[in-house]
């Protein structure tokens, strides 16, 4: 009995997590427009996005900026991370606080804030605005995901690098970098997420060059055409697919 | 055998962390293939000068001379010195041969010359077989030796130790003291070696620095800082001992508890308090009647060769090894021969 009861809890909740995504999946296969009938199955929405110039468009902007910012950003944060780990601990502990308050200050602050601040020193809104807004909420990603490899290592790595001829440059190429590298590729991943899906932010920052989140709200908001639903089923199983990618990589971590 | 050239010199060496200092005006020499241990309590300082050594942390004043250049200015991966640190510092995204092998290939050695002296290394430190596994999977001991051999493999003039037996167990310890002393006889090459364990030290080293507060206590070779330690710190932390506070009333007479005691010490001031050190080893058990002193057994411990017994006369509990036991309350004679006794200056003037 009690056993159900969780079982039925369970399904609920799942539910209403996934029954939306489920319904927006099977509308993208629809061969009717109408969302209350069942037209037979097709891929036509999938191909009609191929031939909308405006989607395509913006399909470029959102990856090329989730890949030049999560380039960026692992490398800033990468050396941030080695940076803050040689700190002495007071503020080391004040910087990581403060590089903190970013991720869970709420999305709508960071970009209005970031567009003022782009407004005022008179950068024009676009493309690369929206690349550098990215970078800044990339960043503190990887810092988290790299500082725990980094507190793992041997404390004395970095001089048995320098022990063995390595000039410091040489020492962070050869040995430190290579045994940190899961925590960078994990952050890079989560870096290219975050990047991928963001909407809020991006529309503050960029006027003139829109992503693919952005595109889909304009549409949205002029009445919804089903290529939108095979938009965002793609959008959400590369997502799906990237979060599974970082998962696994952590369970393998935990487990060595 | 150990040359008479200084390799290494520090002078008037110190170094201070915020407010303690780590290190106060130390002078030592250490020479081309010696053995030098440097033995103290944990916050003597040992590790910080084996640092300044192998260039990872500086002097704030004095000199360090290398072959009599001084080296204050010369980077760690320019030293001819190399290190095996405490918890090893191996490259764990490297296998056990590219790790040994990380030093040649910067140099950037031919491959076969690398591998030739890889081998050699392995076979060394008794690890063949071994090149493909990666270091993660090895036990405590046999990182250890990748360690060792990861350092070796260079060549350098001085090896560091920083230490390096301390995760191990005790039998495995011992055989890696006995093999680490004979790696460095057959290399030739100096060794300085950290450590806080005075069996370990005295087994390995032909010269031992006690060193405590930031300060050398004493430097001599193991036998001579057994025999004769120069302070109570010193008597204390190396073997066991019996230490207490006398008189030296004349050259070759001292006294404690009131008492006199030939003993065979000379050239301390007529009636200069002192501190007396008698091993325990060197308290003999007699009869009650022929005794100096006379005393009753207290407790006695067996310690596999030789029984420990506290035996406490009028005004001291005296601390006693002897292979035969005493039953707890018998009354005994104690003895002391002139040449155990060892006077020291008291604690406090060097």
């Amino acid at each position: 009995m009690r056993k159900t009861l969780r079982g039925v809890y369970l399904g609920l909740i799942l539910f209403f997590l996934y029954s939306p995504i489920a319904v927006m999946i099977v509308l993208s296969f629809n061969a009717s427009r109408s969302r209350a009938k069942w037209g037979g199955f097709t891929f036509d929405w999938y191909v009609r996005l191929t031939q909308r110039s405006d989607i395509l468009q913006a399909l470029w902007v959102t990856l090329t900026v989730a890949v030049i910012a999560t380039v960026l950003a692992t490398i800033i944060g990468t050396g941030a991370a080695i940076g803050i780990q040689a700190m002495k601990k007071r503020p080391a502990s004040l910087i990581l606080k403060v590089s903190y308050l970013p991720m869970t200050m709420p999305d709508i602050v960071t970009g209005v804030s970031l567009m003022l601040m782009f407004v005022f020193v008179n950068v024009p809104l676009g493309y690369w605005t929206m690349v550098m807004a990215h970078i800044t909420f990339d960043t503190p990603y990887v810092l988290f995901s790299v500082l725990p490899k980094l507190r793992q290592t041997d404390s004395n790595l970095y001089e048995a690098a320098l022990d063995l001829g390595c000039t410091p440059m040489q020492a962070v190429r050869k040995v430190i970098l290579p045994e940190i590298m899961p925590g960078v590729i994990t952050g890079a991943l989560l870096s290219f997420t975050m990047s991928l899906d963001d909407f809020i932010i991006s529309y503050f920052t960029s006027y003139t060059d829109k992503n693919l989140s952005m595109v889909i709200y304009s549409a949205a908001r002029k009445g919804i055409e089903p290529s939108i639903y095979a938009l965002s089923t793609i959008m959400f199983l590369v997502v799906l697919a990237l979060l599974i990618v970082i998962n696994k990589r952590g369970a393998l971590e935990n487990v060595s | 055998m150990i040359e008479d050239t200084h390799l290494i010199e520090l002078k008037g060496v110190s170094r201070t962390f915020g407010t303690t200092q780590a290190l106060k005006d130390i002078n030592l020499y250490i020479r081309k293939r010696e053995f030098v241990t440097l033995l103290g309590p944990s916050g003597c300082g040992k590790t910080t000068m084996l640092r300044i050594i192998g260039g990872f942390e500086y002097a704030d004043e004095g000199q360090v001379l290398f072959e009599g250049k001084d080296i204050a200015n010369v980077p760690p991966y320019k030293r001819r010195i190399n290190t095996v640190f405490q918890k090893y510092a191996l490259f764990t995204h490297l296998n056990v041969y590219d790790n040994i092998a990380f030093g040649l290939t910067l140099k950037k050695m031919p491959k076969d010359e690398i591998a030739r002296r890889v081998g050699r290394m392995l076979r060394l430190v008794k690890m063949e077989g071994y090149e493909k596994r990666g270091v993660d999977s090895l036990s405590g001991g046999q990182q250890q030796r990748i360690a060792i051999a990861r350092a070796l493999v260079n060549e350098p003039e001085v090896l560091l130790l920083d230490e390096p037996l301390g995760a191990l167990d005790l039998k495995l310890r011992r055989e890696m003291q006995l093999e680490l002393k004979s790696m460095q006889q057959q290399l030739g090459i100096t060794f300085i070696y950290v450590t806080h364990d005075q069996e370990e030290a005295l087994t390995m080293s032909d010269t031992v620095v006690v060193m405590n507060h930031g300060c050398i206590q004493q430097i001599g070779d193991p036998k001579r800082i057994y025999d004769e330690p120069k302070n109570a710190f010193v008597a204390d932390f190396i073997g066991e001992s019996n230490i207490i506070s006398g008189v030296m009333i004349r050259d070759e007479l001292c006294e404690m508890f009131g008492q006199e005691f030939p003993c065979v010490d000379e050239g301390f001031a007529p009636n200069e308090p002192v501190d007396i050190v008698v091993r325990p080893e060197d308290v003999m058990v007699v009869g009650e009647d022929v005794g100096q002193l006379t005393g009753e057994v207290a407790s006695v411990i067996f310690k596999g060769v030789h029984y420990e017994m506290m035996i406490r006369t009028e005004a001291f509990a005296w601390k006693v090894h002897s292979t035969t036991m005493q039953p707890v309350g018998t009354r005994v004679g104690l003895t002391i021969v002139p040449f155990n006794i060892h006077i020291m200056h008291k604690a406090g003037g060097q």
